[in-house]
């Protein structure tokens, strides 16, 4: 069994051909786990007893000749923030250490119904604050390219799953990049699907207006799969909608001169990676061969963007996280806790919240506060109307977009966590999308088979109007395929 | 717009926020949160007068459940992750004094 030439289609024929039982996929992935996530450190639990349970169901149906879909007895990895019951969810947060999920989130239970195996829970930023995984209560992920340097966050653990060949494709949060940086670092492809598409519910909050669950993995056409069995309504998240999104597994067809691909200016700016912008230009080169056409465009709110949000976030991160107190969701019952009430709020908030998580609630408290209420966030949200029409207003003219996800490939590990404000500066190119509530995808532009010793992984972003991920994963099948 | 918080208002926003600070913590935040501020310095020149806030991520408007019973998470279970409970109930320390 090839761990690294699976894709969920082959895994799925491989299992039909009865090439393998879902079993034995299973315990290889696991053997593969216990070795290579020693250097990695993508998980923060494994659920093996569990995972080999619903593998061996699996198994039974084939026996019977049950009918079974793409993902029956797929091993995905699931990033630490999504509920999945009976198993560990801490968010990568002391906070959270002894609690168990009473619940499945909704894209879990959607995954249920088609019989995936989950594998364990993923390392991630506490809380998704981060850009790099680095703010974890609990370990480092390493990138599986390069173990001196940072995986991408906040969903770090589980693109480092998928990219060492841990799991066959993996479930990220994605608030202002947290799918797409580490998805462009780990050279994988990840989706932060369209505000509402994916239910948010079992989801621990962090900025309940930009957060979104979507599919990491290691092809194109493995996303749209993915995609596809976790989106539509969920009664538990009232912002859940059913779009008709198309056929977004159609085998692609004829070039791409149907679509018109902008290339916005503030994208394009100095401060670009040399490599990055190398890259851009050949995967731009590489989209007209094959038939896209390109036209400049102007998205002239950007650099408010990453303002706006670092004002407009935090404010709902000390809403979000006001639920931790200390008592609720699993406190450590062997701890000695104060009489006072206020003083058991105050001891175990400043000792379970990471420095990061502190630091949102405080700037979030002084936002909210009466006095700096209309110049901070009020104003901080009107921006955010603004880079909304600027999307509106480009998309009247083109069918979706390309950009650089990140301006650097990823960093060494400890380069910028001492200073917050370079760490927010990563974001820039991916939090406008969230802002917007639009879908974008991270495509690596080579496979990693392709990259040369010492070579670290790039992705071009690709951002598409509102439910309309079909066009990604359009544009992006036929550009892995060449 | 102010773009410092100062130490007293520091203490203060922690209280409110319900978080314990040590003096490293405090020093360390002081600095960073000016850092963050200066930042947002940027959008003053933004004139967003005409400019409706946008308040969520979706257009959906009044999104209403079904009056139908339905299943629930299960009540066992969330009282099993709570620390301490008796008969079925969650006990927690005394609010009042």
């Amino acid at each position: 069994m090839d761990l690294g030439d699976f894709t969920i289609k082959k895994f799925h024929d491989g299992l039909l051909a009865k090439k393998f039982s879902a079993r034995e996929a299973a315990q290889a992935y696991f053997k593969h786990i216990k070795e290579r996530d020693l250097e990695v450190g993508a998980y923060l639990s494994l659920a093996e007893e569990s995972a080999l349970n619903e593998a061996g169901r699996v198994d039974e149906m084939i026996s019977k000749g049950e009918a079974i879909g793409d993902l029956a007895g797929a091993p995905l990895a699931i990033k630490d923030a999504i509920l999945v019951k009976g198993l560990p969810a801490t968010a990568a947060s002391k906070m959270l250490e002894h609690y168990t999920a009473s619940y499945d989130a909704g894209a879990i239970k959607k995954l249920r119904a088609e019989h995936a195996v989950f594998l364990g829970k993923n390392n991630m930023d506490e809380f998704a604050m981060g850009s790099s995984t680095e703010n974890s209560a609990y370990q480092l992920t390493h990138n599986p390219h390069d173990l001196d340097r940072v995986p991408g966050g906040s969903s770090g653990g589980s693109a480092a799953a998928v990219a060492a060949d841990m799991a066959l494709g993996a479930l990220g949060s994605d608030t202002f990049g947290s799918i797409r940086i580490p998805a462009s670092f780990c050279g994988i492809v990840g989706l932060k699907p369209t505000y509402g598409s994916v239910s948010r519910s079992g989801l621990i909050a962090m900025t309940s207006s930009l957060d979104q669950i979507g599919p990491l993995t290691k092809t194109v056409e493995d996303n749209a799969i993915l995609f596809k069995a976790i989106a539509g309504r969920d009664p538990m998240d009232a912002t859940s909608s059913d779009a008709d999104y198309g056929d977004v597994l159609s085998a692609t067809h004829g070039d791409l001169s149907r679509f018109t691909i902008g290339l916005p200016d503030e994208y394009f700016i100095g401060g670009l990676d040399g490599t990055v912008a190398k890259e851009m230009e050949a995967a731009i080169e590489k989209l007209k061969k094959l038939g896209a056409k390109f036209k400049k465009i102007s998205l002239p709110h950007t650099k408010y963007a990453v303002p706006a949000y670092y004002l407009s976030m935090p404010a709902e991160v000390s809403s979000n996280l006001a639920r931790f107190d200390g008592i609720r969701y699993g406190a450590d019952p062997n701890e000695e806790r104060p009489k006072n009430l206020l003083d058991i709020y105050l001891k175990t908030r400043g000792k379970k919240f990471g420095a990061e998580a502190k630091r949102r609630i405080i700037l979030g408290t002084f936002v909210l506060s009466s006095g700096y209420y209309d110049a901070y966030y009020d104003k901080a949200q009107r921006v955010r109307t603004l880079v909304k029409n600027d999307f509106d207003e480009a998309f009247k003219d083109v069918d979706v977009m390309l950009t650089p996800v990140s301006p650097t490939p990823a960093f060494k590990i400890g380069e910028k966590i001492a200073d917050p404000l370079a760490m927010y500066l990563s974001d820039v190119f991916t939090g406008p999308a969230n802002l917007a509530g639009v879908c974008a995808i991270s495509i690596p532009t080579k496979p990693s088979s392709a990259l040369a010793p010492g070579e670290l992984p790039v992705g071009f972003q690709l951002i598409g109007k509102k439910w309309h991920e079909a066009d990604l994963f359009a544009i992006g099948r036929h550009y892995e395929k060449e | 717009m102010s773009s410092t918080i100062d130490r007293e208002t520091l203490e203060h926003l922690a209280k409110l926020a319900r978080v314990e600070l040590d003096e490293d913590e405090k020093e360390k935040l002081l600095k960073d949160l000016g850092n963050i501020l200066g930042h947002f310095k940027a959008l003053e020149e933004l004139d967003t007068t005409n400019v409706a806030p946008m308040t969520g991520g979706t257009d959906l408007k009044n999104v209403f459940r079904g009056d139908r019973e339905r299943e629930n998470t299960d009540r066992g279970a969330g009282v099993e992750a709570f620390p301490k409970s008796k008969d079925g109930f969650l006990e927690v320390p005394a609010v009042f004094e």
